[in-house]
C-alpha cells in the first residue's frame, strides 16, 4: 500500500463525478463500501489506487450529508469496527501457547499500529472537522479545572484505534505479556538466549509507550505502572539474590569487580529493551540491592584498601560508592587519616643536615603522590581533594604538644633561602624556580603565614644586604609568588627592600659622580646600601656602640655630608654590624684578599704596626660591647688569623690582659675567603627574636581588628567578637584565644573599648 | 703584617628628622605615610617651611590648594614658603 494523499489531486481526479456540495447520501451504501476498505487497511492489505481515493470523497461526502451530516454515526461506526476487529485479534493472540505469545502479539501491533495510521489518513476530514472542533486546546488541559472529562470526548481515528488496542488488547492480556517478558529478561541475565528475538522483546514493551503516545498528559502511565514497577521488582529481587551469593563466594574486592561487570552488562540491557526513561531507574535499582544494601560489607574492607593503596580496589569502591548518598564519607575520611598518617612520618623522622630542604621535598612527595593518585583513582573528586588539603593542613601545622611552636614556616622560609642564595649546588634558574614554584603548594597550608613572613624577610634582607642573591629575577618571581597567594599587603615589605636596593645603587652612581669633582680620594672602593629604616627587619636592639676605624673615618663623613646635601631632613644611621669589607693581608709569604665584617675588620687593623695586644686595649679601641666583642675577636681565633695563649676559649676569658698575638705562621692554601661568625648560634638567637617580633606583631594586629570591628558594630558579645577577630585574621595566623583576651583588656586599659554596664559578656566602642 | 682596606660596604638607615613625631594635618607619624599613601619613603616624602614647620609634601600641597587668599602654615599661620 503507498497513499499518503492530500485532499487536492484526489478532488481533481474525481472531479468528473464529484461534486463537493453536500448531497443526500444514503449511509449504508457508503458505509457498506468504506467498511471493506477499512477492513483492508488495519489489516495492511492491498487497495488499489483508485479505490482508495475514492473513499476520502465517501467520508467526505458522509461528513457533509445533506439533509443531517453523518459524521457521528459514521465515527460510532468506525469504532464498533475497530472493536470487532481487536477483539479477533485478541482471541486469536490469546490462543497462542507462551512460546508465541510475544511474537504473535508484536506481528498484529505493528500491523494494526501502521494501519491505524494510514486509517488516520482517510479520515482527515473527520478528524479535522469534526473531531478537532470538540477537543479541549492545550491550554484547557494545561490550565484548565481537572473536572474536564477527557474520556468522554471523541478521539481522532487513528487515536481511537490505539485506545481500542489498549482496552481490547493490552489490558486483558497484560499479565501473561508482562510474565513473558519478565522471563526473557531474566533469561537474558543468566546469559541464556532468549525464546523471542531482541526486537520482538524491546518492540513488545515499546508497545506500551506507543500506544499512549499521542496523549498530552501521562505518556508513560501505562508503560511505568504496567511493565516498569513489575520490571524493578523483579530486577530488583534477582540482584538481592545475586549479591548474597556473590558476597559468600569472593572477597570485597572480587564482589566489586563483579558489581560492577554487572552494572555495565544491566546498562547494556537497558539500552537493548527499555525506553530511554528507564534506563537510570534500573540501574539505580541495581546499585541499591547490590551495593546501597552492602555498604557496612563495603565499608569494612575501606580501612585496609586505603592502607595499603590498593589502586584498583579503590577505583572500583569509588565508582561503586559514589551514586550512594553519602556512601563516600567514610572513604574520604580513611584517605584523610592515612594522608595525614604519611605526612607526619615523613617529617618526624629528619636529622642531619640540611633538614629544611629534608623537610618541605618529602613533605612534597607525599603531596605529590596523593594528588596523583586522586587525580587517577578518584577523578578529582571535590571531596578528595578537600581531604588531601585538610590531611596537609593539619600535617604542616603539627605540633608535637601546643607548648613547641610549630617549626613549619621557619623551616620552608629557610628552604626557600638556601634556594636563592648563591651556592655551588649546581641548580641552574629554572630548576630553582620550579621548586620554588612548588614551595607555594606547601605555604598555602601553612596557618601561621605571619611566621614564614618575619622569617622570609629576615633572609632576605640579609641576602640583599650581603649580595647573596643568587639571581635578582629568582628573588623576585619569589615574592610575586607570595602576592598572589596572600595579596598586596603581605609582600609590601618586601617589595619596598628591593626598590631600596635599586635607590642605593643609583646613590653609589651618583656619590661616585661627586667623588670625581673632588681634589681628594677616599683610599678604598666605597659603596653603601640606604635602607628605609620601616622597611627592613632589622631590629634597633642590634646597633652597638663602635668606633670607626680611622682607614674609614674620611669615606664615612664625605658619605655623610654628601647625603644630607641630597636629602634634606633624613637622618642616617650606620649599621656597623651588618657592613663588610674586603681586606688585603700581606703575610710575610704571601696576600690574602679576605672578606669579613667590619667589627673584624677594625681589630685587625690594629695589628699593622704591632705584634701582640691585650684584650683591653683591643676593646677599648674598638668600643665594642662585651658580648659583641668576645664574638667577633672569637671568630678571628676560630681563623687562626690571630692566637692567643688564654686556656680555655669560653667567652668570658676573652678581657682584661689576655695576650692576643698575630699569627706569623699563617697559611691557607685559599687566597681569597670569607671569615664568618658562628653561625650555629646566630641562627638559634636570630629564630627567638623572630619569634618575640612575631608575637609583637600579632598583639598589634589584634588589636586593630578588635578596634575595626567594634567601630563598626559598637556592641558586641564577647563569643562574637572572638569569633569575627578570628576570621579576619585567618589569612595572617590562627589567632590564640587567651592572646585576644588579653588585646581585648589591653583596649579597655586604653578606653577604645569598655564593657557595657550591667552586663558580663559584651564590650561596648568608645568614640 | 701590611693590612690594606680594599672595599667597604656600609650598610645605614634613614629617617626622617622632624621637631614633631606626626603630621599637623593628617595627623599621621612622619615614620608612615600620609592617608592616602600606602608605603613610607620617598613616594611620600616630608618637606620643611621657613617657619620650621613639616609636613607630607600630598598633606600640605592639598592644604595650600584649599587655601584662596593667603598661603599659611596651618600650624602658627605664618606665611608658607618652602625652606631650601
Amino acid at each position: 500500500m503507498l497513499f499518503t494523499c492530500s485532499i487536492l489531486p484526489i478532488s481533481y481526479s474525481s472531479r468528473v463525478r464529484m461534486s463537493l456540495k453536500p448531497r443526500e447520501v444514503n449511509f449504508e451504501e457508503v458505509w457498506g463500501g468504506l467498511l471493506e476498505t477499512v477492513q483492508q487497511v488495519v489489516t495492511m492489505g492491498c487497495i488499489k489506487r483508485t479505490v482508495w481515493n475514492e473513499r476520502f470523497s465517501d467520508v467526505y461526502s458522509l461528513c457533509v450529508a445533506y439533509p443531517e451530516p453523518l459524521a457521528e454515526r459514521l465515527y460510532w461506526e468506525t469504532k464498533k469496527l475497530l472493536e470487532s476487529h481487536v477483539r479477533d485479534l485478541y482471541a486469536k493472540v490469546s490462543k497462542q501457547r507462551e512460546e508465541n505469545l510475544l511474537a504473535e502479539y508484536h506481528r498484529f501491533w505493528i500491523q494494526f499500529s501502521k494501519g491505524t495510521q494510514y486509517l488516520n489518513n482517510l479520515y482527515s476530514y473527520l478528524n479535522s472537522q469534526h473531531i478537532q472542533k470538540q477537543k479541549f486546546s492545550d491550554a484547557d488541559l494545561t490550565y484548565g479545572s481537572m473536572q474536564m472529562d477527557v474520556s468522554e470526548q471523541l478521539l481522532e481515528i487513528g487515536e481511537l484505534g490505539l485506545e481500542i488496542w489498549q482496552k481490547e488488547m493490552i489490558t486483558p492480556l497484560q499479565c501473561r505479556l508482562v510474565g513473558v517478558l519478565l522471563a526473557g529478561i531474566q533469561q537474558d541475565r543468566l546469559g541464556a538466549t532468549t525464546d523471542a528475538p531482541t526486537s520482538t522483546i524491546r518492540g513488545v514493551i515499546h508497545s506500551f509507550v506507543d500506544v499512549n503516545m499521542y496523549k498530552k498528559k501521562a505518556t508513560l502511565q501505562l508503560y511505568e505502572s504496567v511493565f516498569e514497577v513489575e520490571l524493578l521488582s523483579e530486577t530488583g529481587s534477582f540482584y538481592r539474590k545475586e549479591a548474597s551469593s556473590q558476597l559468600q563466594g569472593c572477597n570485597v574486592s572480587q564482589y566489586m569487580e563483579r558489581v560492577i561487570a554487572r552494572l555495565a552488562e544491566e546498562e547494556l540491557r537497558a539500552t537493548k529493551f527499555l525506553p530511554p526513561s528507564s534506563h537510570k531507574r534500573v540501574v539505580k535499582e541495581v546499585q541499591d540491592r547490590m551495593v546501597a544494601d552492602h555498604l557496612s560489607t563495603v565499608h569494612a574492607e575501606t580501612s585496609s584498601m586505603v592502607t595499603s593503596e590498593r589502586t584498583r580496589d579503590l577505583s572500583n569502591m569509588y565508582t561503586l560508592l559514589r551514586p550512594v548518598p553519602s556512601g563516600l564519607l567514610q572513604l574520604v575520611h580513611h584517605l584523610k587519616d592515612h594522608i595525614k598518617q604519611q605526612g607526619l612520618q615523613a617529617i618526624t623522622s629528619l636529622k642531619g643536615d640540611n633538614i629544611p630542604a629534608q623537610f618541605v621535598e618529602s613533605l612534597l612527595e607525599v603531596h605529590k603522590k596523593y594528588r596523583t593518585m586522586i587525580s587517577e583513582v578518584f577523578h578529582n573528586d571535590q571531596q578528595f581533594v578537600g581531604a588531601l588539603d585538610k590531611a596537609f593542613e593539619s600535617v604542616v601545622n603539627h605540633r608535637g604538644n601546643t607548648k613547641v611552636i610549630c617549626r613549619s614556616p621557619e623551616l620552608l622560609a629557610r628552604y626557600c633561602d638556601s634556594l636563592l642564595k648563591k651556592s655551588t649546588k649546581g641548580l641552574n634558574e629554572s630548576e630553582v624556580d620550579d621548586k620554588l614554584g612548588h614551595s607555594i603548594t606547601i605555604f598555602k597550608y601553612i596557618d601561621d603565614k605571619d611566621v614564614y613572613q618575619k622569617f622570609y624577610a629576615r633572609m632576605l634582607a640579609k641576602r640583599l644586604i650581603q649580595q647573596q642573591s643568587q639571581s635578582m629575577d629568582s628573588e623576585e618571581a619569589m615574592i610575586n609568588r607570595l602576592k598572589q597567594a596572600c595579596g598586596y599587603e603581605y609582600t609590601s615589605k618586601l617589595h619596598r627592600m628591593f626598590t631600596d636596593m635599586s635607590v642605593s645603587s643609583d646613590l653609589n652612581h651618583k656619590f661616585n659622580e661627586f667623588l670625581k669633582n673632588k681634589p681628594q680620594e677616599l683610599g678604598i672602593n666605597f659603596s653603601i646600601n640606604v635602607l628605609q629604616a620601616g622597611a627592613w627587619p632589622l631590629g634597633q636592639t642590634t646597633i652597638t656602640p663602635f668606633a670607626v676605624p680611622q682607614e674609614l673615618e674620611k669615606s664615612v663623613q664625605t658619605f655623610e655630608s654628601f647625603y644630607h646635601k641630597h636629602f634634606n631632613g633624613r637622618k642616617l644611621t650606620w649599621l656597623h654590624h651588618l657592613c663588610q669589607g674586603e681586606l688585603k693581608v700581606s703575610q710575610s709569604k704571601r696576600t690574602y684578599l679576605i672578606t669579613m665584617s667590619t667589627f673584624q675588620m677594625a681589630m685587625l687593623l690594629m695589628f699593622e704596626k704591632v705584634d701582640s695586644l691585650t684584650c683591653e686595649e683591643l676593646q677599648t679601641h674598638t668600643h665594642l660591647n662585651d658580648e659583641q666583642f668576645s664574638k667577633f675577636l672569637q671568630s678571628l681565633l676560630d681563623s687562626k688569623l690571630l692566637l692567643t695563649e688564654a686556656e680555655s676559649l669560653q667567652g668570658d676569658s676573652l678581657q682584661g690582659d689576655v695576650g692576643i698575638q698575630l699569627n706569623t705562621e699563617y697559611t691557607n692554601k685559599r687566597t681569597k675567603f670569607k671569615i664568618s661568625v658562628a653561625p650555629q648560634k646566630e641562627q638559634q638567637h636570630e629564630t627567638e627574636q623572630t619569634h618575640s617580633a612575631v608575637e609583637e606583631d600579632r598583639k598589634l594586629y589584634l588589636q586593630a581588628a578588635i578596634v575595626r570591628i567594634m567601630k563598626a558594630r559598637k556592641l558586641l558579645k564577647h563569643n562574637l567578637l572572638i569569633q569575627e577577630v578570628i576570621s579576619q585574621s585567618r589569612a595572617r595566623f590562627a589567632p590564640q584565644i587567651p592572646m585576644i583576651k588579653k588585646c581585648i583588656e589591653l583596649l579597655i586599659d586604653k578606653q577604645y573599648l569598655e564593657r557595657t554596664p550591667n552586663t558580663t559578656d559584651e564590650y561596648s566602642y568608645v568614640a | 703584617m701590611k693590612v690594606r682596606i680594599k672595599g667597604w660596604t656600609g650598610v645605614a638607615t634613614w629617617r626622617w628628622v622632624a621637631n614633631d613625631d606626626s603630621c599637623g594635618i593628617c595627623r599621621m607619624p612622619f615614620d608612615g605615610c600620609c592617608s592616602d599613601c600606602r608605603l613610607p619613603g620617598d613616594d611620600c616624602p616630608l618637606v620643611w617651611g621657613c617657619c620650621s614647620h613639616c609636613f607630607h609634601i600630598h598633606c600640605i600641597m592639598k592644604w595650600l590648594q584649599s587655601q584662596q587668599l593667603h598661603q599659611q602654615c596651618p600650624m602658627c599661620r605664618q606665611e608658607w614658603k618652602f625652606k631650601e
